[in-house]
């Protein structure tokens, strides 16, 4: 078994798990937030046999909302930071200013040990999209609040834009710029 | 050399399995996440069941896929019954769909009013088929019109709803029928 496909199966793991757990939390804290009456049935309907009932309409669309915005979360945070994190790093190496101003704001660390790897940002970014798909769809099927998913669409495809940024720099890395280095 | 022969194979082996193992990461989340959506439990079960009164009236929704009638429900208030649909923009034409089954299970006639249609009018003309007849439920100029319809006992009918318009309708509205049992 090839060296990437490890990987790529050991950084997919934490995703898959924060995705459901970020939609089970979302679904649980809001109802005890709120102080909802929750239902867990069995009943056979779709792949799984358990399903979460709420009397009211207002109140499943409430809580169902929240619900996708908390799993969107869950993955847009992580994401966030390491795009953002693999961004500084990266710029550092070219300029000192970066550096300054990494220090300023005592995130020395960040810039100390490069441990995001391109597949990491990849594969978060894969689960981002899947999950920011679901809350869309869920948007057009009228299950979510409109502002929850165009949030869920703009946020991944900024996430999408810095994922494509760190692979362009991290191949320049591979394969140099004429300009830059020669 | 026999146990790289048996490393490779292994390799060889593992490779497509950890393949479909990496796909399945990202279906199962995602498949999961979606039958953990929360349901009204009202609404499914009127849907999945349809709704029946204490006097033996049953109405159950036929539902399917249909480019112009989606998102159909159907709810029950005390004796009337509501069936809800979102008429999607349209090029001119004629359309129809089943969407309701109405049965009598009394031993006697039941007297039905039917009536509704969209709040803003869509310059099309609204009704409903049953046994091959046009019951005319809201005019093009939106005039709304109630029908009265006799249930034969222990029968089963079909309620088409169909929608015709002579110019192309570029916005969507919603759509609403009340089936109310009268004596």
């Amino acid at each position: 078994m090839s060296k990437l496909l490890k990987r790529a199966l050991k950084n997919s793991l934490f995703p898959a798990i924060l995705m459901i757990a970020g939609k089970v939390l979302g679904i649980f804290l809001t109802s005890a937030i709120y102080g909802l009456t929750i239902e867990v049935g069995n009943e056979l309907n779709g792949i799984f046999s358990t399903q979460i009932y709420f009397e009211d309409k207002a109140v499943t669309l409430f809580v169902n909302s929240f619900s996708d915005l908390s799993m969107f979360l869950f993955l847009a945070i992580p994401t966030a930071y390491f795009i953002f994190k693999t961004a500084i790093f990266q710029s550092t190496v070219g300029n000192p200013k970066t550096i300054v101003k990494v220090t300023k704001f005592n995130i020395l660390q960040w810039i100390t040990k490069d441990d995001t790897t391109f597949l990491k940002i990849f594969i978060w970014c894969a689960f981002l999209w899947v999950a920011s798909s679901i809350v869309v769809i869920n948007v057009l099927q009228d299950s979510t609040y409109t502002w929850v998913g165009i949030l869920a669409g703009s946020f991944a495809f900024l996430c999408g834009v810095g994922a494509v940024k760190t692979f362009e720099i991290e191949s320049n890395n591979v394969y140099p710029d004429n300009k830059r280095y020669y | 050399m026999k146990e790289n022969k048996v490393k490779k194979t292994l390799a060889l082996v593992l490779e497509p399995i950890a393949l479909g193992l990496l796909a399945l990461l990202f279906i199962i989340p995602a498949i999961t996440v979606v039958n953990l959506q929360p349901i009204t439990k009202k609404i499914k079960d009127l849907n999945v069941l349809g709704v029946t009164n204490s006097s033996g009236l049953k109405v159950n929704i036929i539902g399917g896929s249909h480019l112009i009638f989606l998102n159909e429900r159907i709810d029950s208030n005390e004796d009337i019954y509501t069936y809800k649909t979102k008429l999607v923009k349209r090029e001119a034409d004629s359309y129809s769909k089943p969407i309701l089954e109405i049965v009598n299970d009394k031993d006697e006639d039941v007297n039905l009013e039917i009536y509704g249609g969209t709040s803003i009018p869509t310059n099309s003309d609204i009704g409903i088929i049953i046994e091959e007849q046009r019951y005319r439920l809201q005019e093009p100029n939106g005039n709304l019109l109630t029908q009265k319809i006799t249930l034969r006992p222990k029968e089963t009918y079909v309620i088409y709803l169909y929608i015709e318009s002579f110019s192309d309708v570029r916005f969507e509205e919603d759509f609403e029928l009340n089936i109310k049992e009268v004596q």
